[in-house]
């Protein structure tokens, strides 16, 4: 389990939909503010890598000091976003193929609005559940 | 950007003045005070003219092939300056600097944050983007690693040794220069070469005297020195007035130039020309061609000891056997005169006169050597070197990147004391990377020359953000969080100026961020910031857009808002701001309620929906839209054209706003001053508004909600103040009331946040699916909805209803009060009245006002006759209650009118009232208006009340009552009061005295009770017209023991019986009257000792009904076998003959066609038919048929058992053992109403007991019938007989 590691989902439209820090390390006020930095400006890596690869599991992109940014590109180009501080490829490869079989599903669900906050409680705790097992 | 000469880019120029031949300049005192009158130094003096842009001189190095230079630049530094510069100095300096820069750029930072703009930054060059005193900075931090020993090009070539003149013996002089102790530490320590080319110049103040004492000075100095070393320059020819140069050389070489200061005052055109003329024979007469020999002929040294497979062998060899030698970082000192030392002023000396292959292989021959010394400040001096020497002859960029990050890190390495240097080569590697466009890359190399100095790295971080985006695709993302990381280091040291500067810019990348966290951070941080400095205006404006942080923590939220309404305070002023954030109004929540012809009683009535209003009020003012044409004209009567576009509103009277206000927050709020902004402005004639407050113009609408403390006397707004909890939302009703006539507005509302910051919100709807109101009809612009038309005060009619419980028991029967005042000096008429459900709620009498409940409901001793009349009546007009004519409104006593209520069913009991009047003064607007009341009951289930009606088998006309009383309720008790009967002519009794059915007088909460009464035709037998006026004649029983004090309630009173209607009605039960069908109401009581906790005032009388209990269960007639029980018979002598009557009675109003028909028992199945009925069936007895009793069930058992044995014989011939002796069919007319005797004869062949019910009536009933429209009431039926036994005994 990493000590930190902070998941998001930001929409095709850039907006973050989905929220969690997922880490074990005790939380900090400040760090939620530091790594929305870390992964909001990583996404400017992203756009140019998403179009290079044709592999939606981009591996990392992006570091700030000791913490690294591992993103997947769904085919609708929403983004699942992981920062973390553990070496855990293969953990973080699965990690994001079942959160985005997840997230297909939330999409399947006709109340739910593609690009709005993911607000499902039952989402969430798969989400954590999934963090435990891989990260 | 391949074709790019390396020379012209930044980086190129950065070298060429950086990486040049340094002159040592030596000096006496006496030069320097004659340049001081300058306002400058000796040095100052020389340094504008050191460089040359077209000197072309040939150049002729290692190889035989000439080349020509054109740039040149000399360093000049005084022997002082020559060292390692002092650190602490240089980062003062740099912390100055910056520091100045900060205020300048706040200064001119205007309000509004700097737009990036895609086009116009992708046009631009870098430099105009990037503040200037980047520049410097980085100069500075190059510079500041300048003098190392461990690279050649700071050494000085040539030593320059100036002499004045005036000074006393200046051979001597120069000599003294000399002077080792004059001389820097590189030159004294070995590690340069001490010969070094010197100069002597000869500086003539040409205000001390004439040339002539310079010139034998020069000629002595001359033989003294050698004739081409020695040099005179004559200044401060300008005697007589200052010059002011048009062009000032020195401004740009000069950092603190002040204008005031005039430098070079006293040097005319010649001294310039001959500082020129000075320098440049310097560089291309001494320097260059010193520099050209030292190259050749160190050159040749080199090729002597290193070059050729041989001497790489002896060297490797050699360098092998001091591997273990000292391991000092800085690796083994190397002396002037070492290969090692020699190779690298020949590469140093190469690069400054550009032979760039000579000094890169130079480089790579010594890079290898200082790495098997593990010399590493040296060999990475000598990468980075390499790098340069690379890019400058455009050579392989791949390689120059490598050595540039070797030499970087292996600067870093190195810790503190390759801290400088590796600043130095990052500066250099990031131009290099700029110059080929890889910003994004030069980015990372700043992120990573960020060093422990917070005040450089933040320096850094910014640049890196500039690279960001510049770099293309530009990394706006990147260049925010850049900016963000740098303003926080800014604010570490203290240059929170700068801080702000970069928030500042980073908000343009987040403005309108969805990512909040990010927003939240950015925008405190700038509001704190400016807070600091005083800026509080502009900190509360950034302040304000955190507020509604609802996914920050608590404490987070505390901190937010506790900062921000400090900042506020300190202000000292009040804000009004229009988008304040806290707390969140629900827009779509706002429901305006204003009163027209339309007033309500209650907030609960305003909410109703108007549909179900109109459905009933409908019938009341049908009088008043009778009088229209058509319903196109619904209000042009009565409202004008014009007027019909808005709402009416009263003077007087309130309108009312209900707006939800919504707190994000997990901390609760305080909000006072809740109030709506209004504009109220007074019509003259042809709609020419009066303004009584500002104009309408949409640039002054601000005003209006700035404005709204000046007193208003044309309205008046209500003011609410309340505390919003965490995540809490309120309904707040606000309420704005016209005094004058006129056109009112609703603006907006505003409120107070903790008491000193004030939020505005305009009601403003552009969407008009938010429009919840939607009281009108037609089509009109969503604001015209906060328009109100003001008319002048009419009467207002004030209602409510007494004593109205909130909670009842089913069943409960309560009196209650209408209470109507009109506070208004005008009086109301024609009232009128309806009521939504009668079934609940009905209308009294005005003489039940006087009497006392529940005393009036009991029976009086005098006649009940006239109250069934009234009682009567009113059911009769189900539709609107008039008010008695001649009923008016006014003044302070208040109009009573009595409400009966009863409880019907258990649940939600909605009541709705409309109550309708008429102005007397017919002059105004509105001529009518209804009052709409509405009341909610919950009714819990109280008695559960069910009846059986039997017929007797004993007595015809007679029916057997079985009674279910089950208390519903957990804790109450009851008394089971009265039992009524309404019905045609029945009379009910009971059974048993009540103290057996309820000993102890009361039904527990939960208990069940079952008891009986017997039904009775009662004796008067009236006729069938009669029945019809006097609708129901009724028989009422107690069902408590007889008290003095207890009455009888009389279930013909007015309230009662018309209860008793409604819930006939509620069945669906046709008003037509049927003899067959009693009606039972039952009466009960609470316990006057229960005190119950859930209400206030406990019912007193509870009326259970049940409608329509048909006593007729087999069809229109009833009948009774009647005759002998048990006889003696001798059947030794012959069969016994047995006459039995049959009564027959027809209860139905028609004539009734009997059939009946006998018919005897078939051998031996009859018998034991009746055998075993015998067994199975219980005896009858006086008591009735629902008791078992053991005791007579035995004796019937027993005494069967004895009689069986005849039978049975008999049954053995086969013989029936009787058979009915009369006729086999009779049949027979009876009359409505009316009973008929048939005698009937059975004859007995032995003893037994015998049923006799083998016999059928069959009935018709004329199909004539008038009137009878229930299509499902029998017209003809068939009914087996009633079980009858028949005892015969054989006598003895």
């Amino acid at each position: 389990m990493a000590t930190t590691a902070c998941f998001i989902i930001v929409s095709r439209n850039d907006i973050p939909i989905y929220e969690a820090e997922v880490g074990v390390a005790a939380k900090r006020e400040d760090a939620a503010q530091l790594h929305q930095f870390i992964l909001h400006a990583a996404l400017d890596v992203v756009q140019d890598l998403a179009w290079t690869t044709s592999a939606m599991y981009l591996k990392s992109v992006d570091r700030f000091n000791e913490l690294v940014v591992s993103v997947y590109v769904t085919a609708g180009h929403t983004r699942l976003m992981l920062l973390h501080d553990s070496r855990n490829d293969d953990g973080i490869k699965s990690f994001f193929q079942e959160v985005h079989e997840l997230y297909i599903k939330t999409l399947l669900n006709p109340l739910y609005l593609p690009g709005s906050r993911i607000t499902s409680s039952h989402f969430d705790t798969k989400v954590r559940a999934l963090a435990r097992k891989y990260l | 950007m391949t074709t790019m000469d390396p020379s012209t880019t930044p980086l190129g120029q950065m070298l060429l003045d950086e990486i040049s031949p340094v002159i040592m300049l030596l000096s006496t005192p006496a030069v320097e005070d004659s340049s001081l009158k300058n306002n400058l130094s000796f040095l100052q003096i020389l340094s504008p003219f050191s460089s040359f842009n077209n000197i072309d001189v040939p150049v002729r190095t290692a190889s035989d092939q000439p080349y020509r230079i054109h740039k040149f630049k000399l360093r000049l530094f005084y022997a002082s300056d020559v060292r390692n510069p002092d650190l602490k100095v240089a980062k003062e300096r740099l912390k100055r600097v910056i520091t100045e820069a900060g205020e300048k750029v706040f200064t001119e930072l205007t309000s509004d944050a700097p737009e990036i703009d895609q086009h116009k930054k992708l046009d631009s060059s870098e430099y105009i983007n990037t503040p200037s005193w980047f520049q410097f900075v980085n100069k500075e931090l190059v510079r500041v690693a300048s003098f190392s020993d461990h690279e050649a090009f700071d050494h000085p070539v040539a030593c320059l040794l100036a002499v004045s003149s005036k000074d006393e013996k200046p051979v001597n002089r120069f000599v003294d220069l000399l002077n080792s102790n004059n001389l820097p530490s590189l030159l004294n320590d070995g590690a340069m070469d001490p010969k070094i080319l010197k100069l002597y110049l000869l500086v003539h103040d040409n205000q001390d005297g004439s040339v002539e004492r310079a010139s034998r000075i020069l000629t002595e100095m001359r033989s003294a020195f050698g004739t081409s070393n020695c040099l005179l320059l004559c200044i401060n020819s300008s005697s007589d007035a200052p010059i002011k140069h048009e062009e000032n050389p020195w401004a740009s070489y000069i950092s603190d130039a002040s204008p005031s200061q005039d430098h070079g005052c006293l040097l005319n055109i010649d001294d310039i020309n001959e500082i020129k003329d000075l320098m440049q024979n310097l560089s291309s007469k001494h320097i260059i061609p010193n520099m050209e020999q030292k190259i050749r002929v160190l050159n040749q040294q080199v090729s002597a000891t290193r070059k050729g497979f041989r001497n790489q062998i002896k060297n490797l060899w050699w360098r092998k056997g001091k591997e273990d030698g000292a391991d000092s970082p800085n690796g083994p000192m190397y002396n002037y005169n070492s290969t090692e030392s020699q190779i690298r002023v020949l590469g140093d000396y190469a690069f400054m006169l550009r032979d760039y292959e000579l000094a890169l292989s130079n480089y790579r021959l010594i890079s290898t050597d200082y790495k098997i010394d593990k010399a590493w400040k040296r060999y990475a001096g000598v990468q980075e070197m390499m790098g340069l020497t690379y890019f400058m002859s455009d050579q392989s960029r791949k390689e120059a990147e490598y050595c540039m990050e070797h030499a970087f890190n292996t600067y870093l390495k190195l810790g503190s004391l390759g801290q400088q240097n590796a600043t130095r080569c990052g500066l250099w590697w990031i131009e290099m990377l700029k110059a080929r466009d890889q910003y994004k890359e030069a980015a990372s190399v700043y992120f990573r020359i960020c060093g422990e100095d917070i005040l450089h790295s933040a320096v850094m971080l910014e640049q890196a953000s500039y690279c960001y985006l510049l770099s293309k695709p530009s990394m706006l993302r990147k260049y925010g969080f850049h900016l963000v990381l740098s303003g926080e280091q800014y604010k570490k040291c203290d240059q929170v100026k700068h801080a702000i500067r970069t928030y500042r810019s980073a908000l343009s990348v987040f403005k309108g961020t969805t990512w909040s966290y990010i927003g939240d951070h950015v925008h405190f941080h700038i509001g704190q910031w400016y807070a600091s400095l005083g800026m509080y205006d502009v900190a509360v404006k950034h302040m304000m857009e955190i507020l509604a942080c609802s996914h920050q923590s608590k404490s987070t939220q505390e901190l937010f808002l506790g900062d921000f309404l400090q900042i506020v305070e300190k202000a000292g002023q009040t804000f009004e701001v229009t988008k304040l954030q806290l707390p969140v109004i629900n827009i779509s929540s706002l429901k305006v309620i204003f009163e027209d012809y339309r007033t309500f009683g209650s907030p609960s009535s305003a909410n109703t929906s108007e549909g179900l209003w109109r459905s009933l009020e409908e019938e009341m003012i049908q009088s008043f839209s009778a009088a229209k044409t058509n319903w196109l004209e619904l209000q042009s009567k009565l409202v004008s054209r014009k007027h019909s576009q808005s709402n009416v509103c009263v003077a007087g009277e309130a309108v009312k706003v209900n707006i939800e206000f919504k707190n994000p927050l997990q901390i609760s709020i305080p909000i006072s001053g809740v109030r709506l902004i209004c504009k109220h402005s007074t019509i003259t004639d042809e709609g020419s508004l009066d303004e009584n407050k500002s104009s309408l113009e949409d640039d002054n609408s601000v005003d209006h909600f700035k404005d709204m403390n000046s007193d208003n006397s044309s309205f008046l707004v209500s003011d609410v103040d309340f505390l919003l909890g965490g995540g809490e939302t309120t309904l707040v009703q606000l309420s704005v009331t016209p005094r004058v006539e006129g056109t009112l507005e609703i603006l907006g509302v505003r409120w107070k946040l903790s008491g000193t910051i004030v939020g505005f919100h305009k009601f403003e709807f552009s969407l008009p699916k938010n429009i919840v109101k939607a009281r009108r009809k037609g089509k009109r612009s969503p604001n015209d909805k906060f328009k109100f038309m003001v008319i002048k005060s009419i009467p207002k009619l004030q209602a409510s209803i007494n004593l109205l419980p909130g909670k009842a028991y089913a069943g409960d029967l309560r009196q209650l009060v209408l209470e109507l005042k009109n506070p208004s000096e005008f009086p109301v008429k024609n009232l009128k009245m309806k009521v939504s459900d009668p079934r609940f709620l009905i209308i009294g009498n005005q003489g039940d006002m006087k009497s006392e409940f529940p005393a009036c409901l009991t029976k009086k001793t005098d006649s009940s006759v006239q109250t069934d009349a009234q009682a009567n009546n009113s059911i009769l007009s189900d539709t609107v209650f008039l008010f008695p004519e001649g009923t008016s409104v006014q003044g302070e006593t208040p109009f009573l009118w009595p409400l009966w209520f009863r409880a019907a069913v258990p649940g939600e009991i909605s009541l709705y009232l409309s109550i309708y009047y008429e102005m007397e003064d017919i002059s105004s607007v509105i001529k009518y208006r209804t009052l709409r009341l509405h009341y909610n009951v919950q009714v819990l289930p109280s008695l559960d009340v069910s009846f059986q009606i039997s017929p007797s088998r004993l007595r015809i006309q007679e029916f057997l009552v079985r009674l279910d009383v089950v208390n519903k309720t957990s804790s109450e008790c009851f008394q089971v009061y009265q039992l009524s009967s309404i019905g045609q002519n029945w009379k009910v009794s009971l059974l048993q005295p009540p103290d057996t059915i309820f000993p102890s007088q009361s039904l527990m909460a939960g208990q069940a009770v079952s008891c009986f009464f017997t039904l009775k035709k009662s004796n008067t037998l009236s006729t069938f017209e009669d029945n019809i006026s006097t609708m129901s004649v009724t028989s009422d029983v107690r069902l408590v023991p007889q008290s003095s004090e207890d009455l009888v309630y009389n279930v013909n009173s007015a309230p009662l019986v018309n209860f008793h209607h409604y819930e006939r009605l509620q069945q669906e039960l046709s008003h037509e009257v049927d003899l067959n069908t009693i009606d039972f109401v039952l009466i009960s009581r609470p316990l006057k000792s229960n005190n119950n906790l859930g209400f206030s005032d406990p019912p007193h009388v509870m009326s259970h009904h049940a409608s329509h209990s048909s006593t007729a269960s087999t069809g229109p007639i009833s009948w009774l076998l009647d005759g002998p029980q048990t006889l003696h018979h001798d059947f030794s002598e012959s069969f016994c003959e047995i006459d039995l009557k049959m009564h027959l009675y027809n209860s139905s109003i028609a004539t009734v066609f009997v059939r009946i028909d006998t018919s005897d028992p078939v051998g031996i199945s009859g018998q034991t038919n009746s055998f075993d009925a015998v067994q199975s069936a219980t005896p009858d007895n006086q008591a009735g048929w629902h008791d078992v009793s053991t005791v007579n069930e035995l004796k019937v058992t027993t005494s069967n058992a004895l009689e069986t044995q005849p039978g049975k014989a008999l049954s053995l011939e086969g013989v029936s053992p009787y058979i009915w002796s009369g006729s086999g069919s009779t049949n027979l007319h009876i009359e409505p109403l009316s009973s008929a005797e048939i005698p009937l004869q059975i004859c007995m062949f032995s003893p037994g007991t015998y049923d006799l019910s083998n016999y059928t009536l069959s009935w018709n009933l004329p199909s004539k019938v008038p009137g009878d429209s229930n299509e499902t009431k029998q017209s003809s039926g068939k009914c087996q007989g009633y079980k009858y036994y028949l005892t015969v005994l054989q006598s003895a």
